[in-house]
């Protein structure tokens, strides 16, 4: 195997490995997130909305409180509402009367059942890209001013970035362990090759990437529950091997 | 002569000056509003890819842009408002939309533009300081409002605009100036009832509303001296601000 090869085997191996171990706590820190702002500001409701991959809508991932079943995979287009606003301008926004946007309320009690008063919504993102928008539904009415819960929800939704951030790295481990290789590294040849190697890797595979996901949950379960798991993957390879080709 | 609200915009009325509002368009049939003198919209055009513009009237997408347009009519009503809407259509291209939003201000002559966004992305650094500069030197004021997040975001960043945070106050002629910037000045946006959809009002909190507030002093302060550079508007502004030194001279200290 030449240099050459090496790298980018490591490149992909590690590219398939990412998902595997990230953390997997990202998800119960961002319920958490979600929690502790609801309780802090005394909200009906505290909910993060992601952006897909095309930008194109924003996905309900977590939430906590009045609604939070019905809210959580909820999809909207980014270019609609109060939540599209703020990750259109990056700008905070709160709004005390929302009974007042007539389509906003339409729009929120058609999907969940529940038809706040107010809203209180914060860009949710890193120097590098818009991630999705933080929002708190009817914030208790005794506390001061929307402008100080604005600046302090900011810094929940700096959280929940950086976490979001770091999940991110570990879908493209391969790419990012070849580029701190190419840092790290002297003389041009081995930088060039390093770089070389990061750039020719393939995009992550989704379906791939859930799959190591998913045996890396079931491995932290127990000894038991792996072999179980390995006992299964086996049997369908078995089942795949002998089953006749597929038309194509 | 002292340097003086009465000084810097009494009787000025925002007449001969257009002020563009680049943001989710402005519904110019909002009886806030009255009119609306010229509409363009800007979209990215992923078969193309390039920015694809379309002039004449449209609606707001949001709300927003109506809000911030009423606000400056009120301060400045006889001001020539534009509408250029760069948001609501789609994400992608977000930021070359904006710019080229904020670009065609400035090349078709609008005196005052309105940004009540901003882009923390690092890689537009470098396209936004060189159209704030070409906006400075042109003479365009551009009044921005600031993030509440920590990190920089363009153009509200750099020296030659005016960035505004919101201040807690509703008199629409009192202005704070920051003795640490980036941020200038804090103006109204706490809990202030602005233009919305359908022809109707909201009240709303947010940085977004500060801006407008600023930009129809300017508009007011433009078409009493018209021939003020940005850099003196800044300055004029220091000096009215509430915590300004208005009328102070040399004796006082």
């Amino acid at each position: 195997m030449t240099p050459d090869e090496l790298l980018r085997e490591l490149g992909e191996l590690a590219m398939s490995l990412g998902p595997a171990v990230r953390p997997a706590e990202t998800d119960e820190l961002l319920r958490s997130l979600t929690q502790t702002a609801r309780r802090l500001f005394g909200a009906a409701a505290c909910s993060l909305a992601l952006l897909t991959e095309d930008d194109s809508e924003l996905v309900y991932t977590t939430a906590a409180g009045e609604g939070a079943d019905d809210v959580t995979g909820m999809r909207i287009p980014s270019t609609q509402g109060i939540a599209g606003w703020v990750v259109q301008s990056g700008q905070p926004i709160a709004i005390s009367d929302l009974a007042n946007d007539p389509r906003f309320a339409r729009e929120v009690a058609e999907q969940t059942g529940y038809v706040p008063q107010t809203i209180l919504a914060v860009p949710v993102e890193t120097a590098q890209r818009m991630l999705g928008v933080l929002s708190l539904l009817d914030r208790d009415a005794a506390r001061p001013g929307a402008e100080q819960d604005m600046a302090l929800l900011s810094l929940f939704a700096d959280q929940a970035a950086l976490a979001l951030a770091s999940v991110d790295r570990f879908s493209i481990l391969g790419k990012v362990l070849l580029d701190a290789l190419a840092e790290a590294a002297t003389g041009s040849d081995l930088v060039l090759a390093l770089r070389q190697a990061a750039d020719g890797l393939p995009a992550a595979d989704a379906d791939l990437a859930a799959l190591a996901a998913a045996f890396a949950a079931l491995a932290r379960r127990g000894a038991a529950e792996r072999r179980l798991a390995l006992a299964l993957v086996r049997d369908i390879g078995d089942y795949v091997e002998r089953r006749p080709p597929r038309a194509r | 002569m002292p340097i003086d609200k009465a000084w810097a915009w009494g009787g000025g009325s925002g007449s001969g000056i257009t002020v563009a509002v680049v943001d989710s368009g402005i519904d110019a049939a909002h009886p806030a509003v009255r009119a609306v003198d010229r509409a363009v919209a800007l979209q990215w055009d992923a078969e193309t890819e390039q920015v694809a513009s379309t002039e004449g009237p449209h609606d707001d997408l949001f709300g927003h842009g109506t809000a911030c347009a009423g606000i400056i009519r009120r301060a400045a009503p006889d001001v020539t408002l534009w509408s250029i809407r760069v948001l609501g259509s789609r994400l992608t291209g977000k930021g070359i939309v904006f710019a080229a939003g904020l670009r065609w201000a400035i090349t078709q002559g609008a005196r005052v533009v309105n940004l009540s966004l901003s882009t923390g992305r690092e890689d537009y650094f470098g396209l936004f300081h060189e159209i704030a500069d070409e906006a400075a030197f042109a003479g365009v004021v551009l009044v921005c409002a600031t993030n509440n997040v920590s990190a920089p975001t363009y153009p509200a960043q750099f020296s030659s605009v005016i960035s505004v945070a919101a201040h807690d106050g509703q008199d629409p002629f009192c202005l704070d100036a920051n003795p640490a910037p980036p941020v200038d000045f804090g103006a109204p946006g706490i809990d202030i009832t602005v233009p919305w959809l359908s022809g109707g009002t909201i009240v709303s909190t947010g940085n977004s509303f500060a801006a407008p507030h600023v930009t129809g002093l300017v508009a007011r302060m433009l078409s009493k001296h018209p021939h003020l550079r940005p850099y003196e508007v800044k300055t004029i502004l220091r000096a009215v601000a509430s915590n300004g030194v208005a009328g102070r001279t040399s004796d006082d200290d």
